[in-house]
């Protein structure tokens, strides 16, 4: 589970041109449900999911994970949960590692390298042994059929094709919580509902997952548990799919 | 540890494959640091080539050499001195040398003349260099040599030994001529000559044999060898620490392209960064890889570097540099110097030429390590 | 003597170290004046930014500090054919009054560089940053030695004149012949030995008693401290006798020479590796009690002590063995 309390973002502080993206959020994140975070463009949207996703600290507020294994080096005080707002970058690095697998509105694959590689990138700087994620790089590419796609380049790889090897990457490090920024937006409905029948297989394996998108293919779909509406960086809104 | 070993493997390979991914920049890059190490590499080659050189050559000179000066100036020696130094204890022998230098006006050359210790050419006969015969036009046995003595004569003298090319460092300028034809060339007055050649017995006792030398020959200065060393040491570590000051500026630029080249991130490179931190790469992640770029390179364009300087001096005799390290001439002795390098020069190479890179680059590789992983969510 | 490349390479990296230690110095004090963990501003995240670049800093210094501390020895080695009487690298360092001073303080910087390591891993493994007011305040303290090792090193090259031929007559004799022990004053030979091995079994005993009682970490880093010092002393005083099996010959750098099977170089490996995680494992204790170290911090000094014992443990056994085949007596 993931908690917020009145966090906000500020960017560009005590400048004239400072921004608040995200201002004064309260939510609470259930484990294994599917939240979508609904709004306009600006809305904060992608903000709040870099701050959940352990990628940003919030300039004030806190935030809590619950029961979401800790990683072993932390010396933790005795409580059930524990604050990310105000660990040190590379705690937070660890934490949104093991823990978060992200999908990233326009894929963000490095050009260069072949799919393989893309989706194995994750798990580079965690210390497994080569040979036992490029293992779990090939049973990702069969589950989501793009097998023969091992070892083409990024570049040359259709819009449906390029997402299953975000998701695929996203998914190497066995996360708890998915988080996906606007996933459909370069997809056709028939991409799009393939898409939410992945999230479903998610969930039904138990993973928490969080998306952020104004597609209603996406926030009026029968899978989402929570929709939260957001505009100008509050919520104005929380609501279950009945 | 495993884990630390893996996740270094894993971010080695990543940084190969990146550079590779780069070519032109790289290359470029690693062009110019080559040359940068090629360059110094074969200074300090050459320098200590030459540095070891001189010192076998020197290894056989006289252990004392007894000069006499007036008025600071060297002036010639009574020949009788000799005689009168090998009286002292600890001297095994004592013998007068006969040499001098010869302006040739025909070639603007200077030789130098000299009268072997034992078993001198004939009267009218010389022994000449290599670099002689090749200032002759090939002279060879049986050619007479033209010189003009004090009296303003001309001599005709007859080759019949040309030195071998083997001996050009120590004999490249030289005329071995007899003593009479020495005499008749340069008008020394009788019973003179220009030095005295001492062999102490016990090397140990070769300053207190000087010391009594000065002491019983006022107006004479004896030169050591060791004395001779350490300023032939001292003249090839200068020239060649000169060439390392000139070459400061060259150094100094290449560090500034380097460090321009390792700032300029173009937009593709900060993407990628940022991508890498957003799924999970942290700071010092990519400082490592950061690093380890770096390294690639280094040690590829130490190693050609060092290669390349490698053959430039030891097979081509260092065309680059001879002029400015062997000195102000006009006859060079040609010669093959022996390949010597030891870890000591090449650690001097390295702090010349990696060091100041891998510094130039430490804070370039740390602005591209702090690149914020949540850019890569805005592009 | 300043235009020598070897001199020119070891300026210019003193030089290099000084630049990037002020540098990081500056980033420490900014970040020791406006450190705020818990608060998220922009101002924070640049400081938190900033550290990577002086920990970075910080490990090049140390590397291109160790590696000068050994050219410097070298280069002294080089030159001593330069300098009447001086027979290897410690006649040369003996030439003035810098020598032994910049070596020494090379030495020492290196020392706190490793410590600083040392307690900037440490402060890393906590989630709060609990060290870093005490790591900054060292680096800060740090700066001054830099400095001031650069002065005298460029102190000592410009003092070195070459004694070639003058003018008038042979060095030797317009100013005397000038004798410099290329042997060091050395410490007597037998309390030494006592002092030495005494030493490095009471390091032993406090390392053991700490690893097994987690107790007594000063008196084990304090042993450690001393008898680093003590080995060093013995290295001039006895030990180097026994590898040139020469009863004058009291130099502590030949050892790093070929013809003694380069032994000099894991000697001096295992001192000074040893010498820092003793010292580091003593610098350590003091934050036993903050919040986010309490577990990590006991085994980290563990870790410590076992490397420290095993380096001194190395270099007792090559001295001992050493001592024991050798034919040559004292």
């Amino acid at each position: 589970m993931i908690e917020l309390t009145h966090v906000s973002k500020c960017f560009t502080m005590g400048k004239s041109n400072q921004f608040k993206a995200v201002d004064d959020v309260s939510l609470t994140l259930r484990r294994g449900k599917v939240t979508i975070l609904k709004g306009p463009s600006g809305s904060g949207k992608t903000t709040l999911l870099t701050l959940i996703g352990c990628m940003a600290r919030p300039t004030s507020g806190r935030i809590r994970l619950y029961g979401i294994p800790a990683p072993g080096f932390i010396e933790l005080p005795p409580t059930d949960g524990f604050d990310i707002s105000s660990l040190p970058e590379r705690f937070l690095t660890h934490i949104r590692r093991t823990t978060f697998g992200f999908i990233f509105q326009q894929f963000n694959l490095i050009r260069g390298i072949s799919v393989l590689e893309n989706i194995m990138l994750p798990a580079y700087p965690t210390g497994e042994s080569h040979a036992v994620f490029h293992k779990r790089a090939l049973e990702l590419l069969n589950l989501f059929g793009i097998t023969r796609l091992a070892a083409s380049q990024v570049e040359l790889l259709s819009g449906g094709e390029s997402q299953r090897t975000a998701i695929a990457r996203a998914l190497i490090n066995n996360p708890d919580v998915i988080i996906a920024d606007e996933p459909t937006a370069h997809l056709d409905s028939t991409l799009s509902r393939e898409f939410m029948d992945i999230i479903g297989g998610f969930k039904a394996h138990g993973k928490t997952v969080l998306i952020a998108s104004h597609d209603p293919i996406v926030y009026e779909s029968a899978l989402a548990d929570m929709v939260v509406d957001m505009r100008d960086g509050r919520i104005t809104g929380t609501g279950r799919v009945s | 540890m495993n884990s630390r070993v893996n996740s270094q493997r894993n971010i080695i390979d990543y940084a190969i494959s990146s550079l590779l991914r780069r070519k032109i920049k790289n290359l470029s890059l690693l062009a110019l640091y080559m040359l940068v190490v090629f360059v110094v590499a074969s200074l300090i080659f050459f320098v200590q080539a030459l540095k070891r050189e001189a010192r076998l050559i020197l290894g056989d000179a006289p252990d004392i050499v007894v000069q006499r000066t007036i008025a600071g100036r060297h002036d010639l020696i009574p020949a009788d001195y000799s005689r009168q130094i090998a009286a002292i204890r600890g001297v095994s022998n004592a013998a007068p040398r006969w040499w001098g230098y010869y302006y040739d006006p025909n070639f603007d050359a200077n030789y130098t003349f000299m009268v072997p210790p034992a078993d001198p050419p004939k009267k009218g006969t010389i022994w000449i260099g290599a670099g002689i015969a090749r200032l002759l036009r090939g002279a060879q046995k049986g050619y007479l040599v033209p010189l003009r003595n004090a009296a303003r004569k001309t001599m005709l003298l007859e080759v019949v030994k040309v030195f071998p090319a083997d001996s050009e460092l120590v004999a490249s300028d030289l005329i071995m001529v007899s003593p009479d034809d020495f005499q008749t060339m340069f008008n020394l007055p009788k019973g003179f000559a220009t030095d005295v050649a001492v062999t102490v017995a016990n090397p140990q006792e070769i300053v207190t044999v000087a010391g009594k030398i000065t002491e019983q020959l006022p107006g004479t200065r004896p030169i050591l060898k060791s004395e001779m060393l350490r300023t032939y040491d001292s003249l090839f570590d200068w020239r060649g620490g000169m060439q390392v000051v000139i070459l400061s500026a060259a150094l100094l630029s290449f560090i500034i392209f380097a460090w321009d080249k390792a700032t300029g991130l173009s937009a593709d490179e900060r993407r990628e960064i940022g991508i890498l931190k957003s799924i999970g790469w942290e700071t010092t992640d990519v400082l490592l890889l950061k690093f380890w770029e770096g390294i690639a390179i280094s040690m590829t364009a130490f190693t050609w570097g060092v290669i390349l300087a490698y053959g430039h001096v030891f097979f081509f005799s260092a065309p680059l540099f001879e002029h400015a390290i062997k000195g102000w001439s006009v006859l060079y002795p040609r010669f093959r110097l022996v390949p010597t390098i030891d870890p000591y020069q090449l650690a001097v190479l390295f702090f010349l030429t990696v060091l100041p890179y891998t510094a130039a680059t430490i804070i370039p590789a740390w602005l591209a390590a702090t690149v914020d992983p949540d850019s890569a969510m805005r592009s | 003597m300043m235009q020598h490349p070897a001199v020119i390479a070891l300026l210019c990296s003193s030089f290099l170290i000084s630049l990037m230690l002020l540098y990081a110095g500056w980033c420490g004090s900014r970040i020791l004046l406006k450190w705020d963990m818990e608060s998220g501003s922009s101002l924070q995240l640049i400081l938190e930014r900033r550290t990577y670049l002086v920990s970075t800093i910080q490990a090049y210094a140390l590397t291109f500090q160790i590696l000068s501390l050994f050219l410097f020895i070298f280069t002294a080695d080089a030159l001593h054919t330069q300098f009447v009487g001086a027979m290897c690298a410690a006649g040369s360092l003996q030439v003035n009054a810098y020598g032994y001073p910049t070596l020494i303080l090379k030495l020492v910087n290196c020392l706190l560089a490793g410590v600083w390591l040392i307690i900037n891993h440490t402060d890393n493994r906590g989630y709060d940053y609990p060290l870093i007011k005490a790591k900054y305040t060292l680096l800060i303290a740090m700066v001054p030695l830099v400095y001031m090792e650069t002065v005298l090193q460029v102190g000592y090259f410009s003092g070195l004149h070459v004694d070639v031929i003058t003018s008038c007559c042979g060095s030797q004799f317009s100013q005397g012949a000038k004798n410099f022990a290329g042997d060091l004053a050395a410490l007597p030979a037998a309390p030494m030995k006592t002092a030495f091995f005494s030493a490095m079994a009471i390091t032993g005993m406090s390392g053991i008693f700490f690893m097994t009682k987690g107790k007594g970490s000063y008196l084990f880093s304090f042993a450690s401290c001393l008898t680093f010092i003590i080995a060093i002393a013995s290295l001039i005083s006895f030990i180097c006798l026994y590898f040139y099996e020469l009863p004058t010959h009291h130099c502590p750098f030949c050892i790093l020479q070929k013809e003694y099977g380069y032994v000099g170089y894991i000697l001096y490996a295992c001192l000074l590796v040893g010498g820092i995680t003793g010292a580091g494992c003593g610098t350590l204790t003091p934050f036993r009690s903050r919040r986010s170290l309490t577990t990590i911090i006991p085994s980290i000094q563990r870790r410590l002590a076992a490397v420290t014992m095993t380096c001194y443990t190395l270099f007792t056994l090559i001295v001992a063995y050493r001592m024991l085949t050798t034919s040559f007596r004292i």
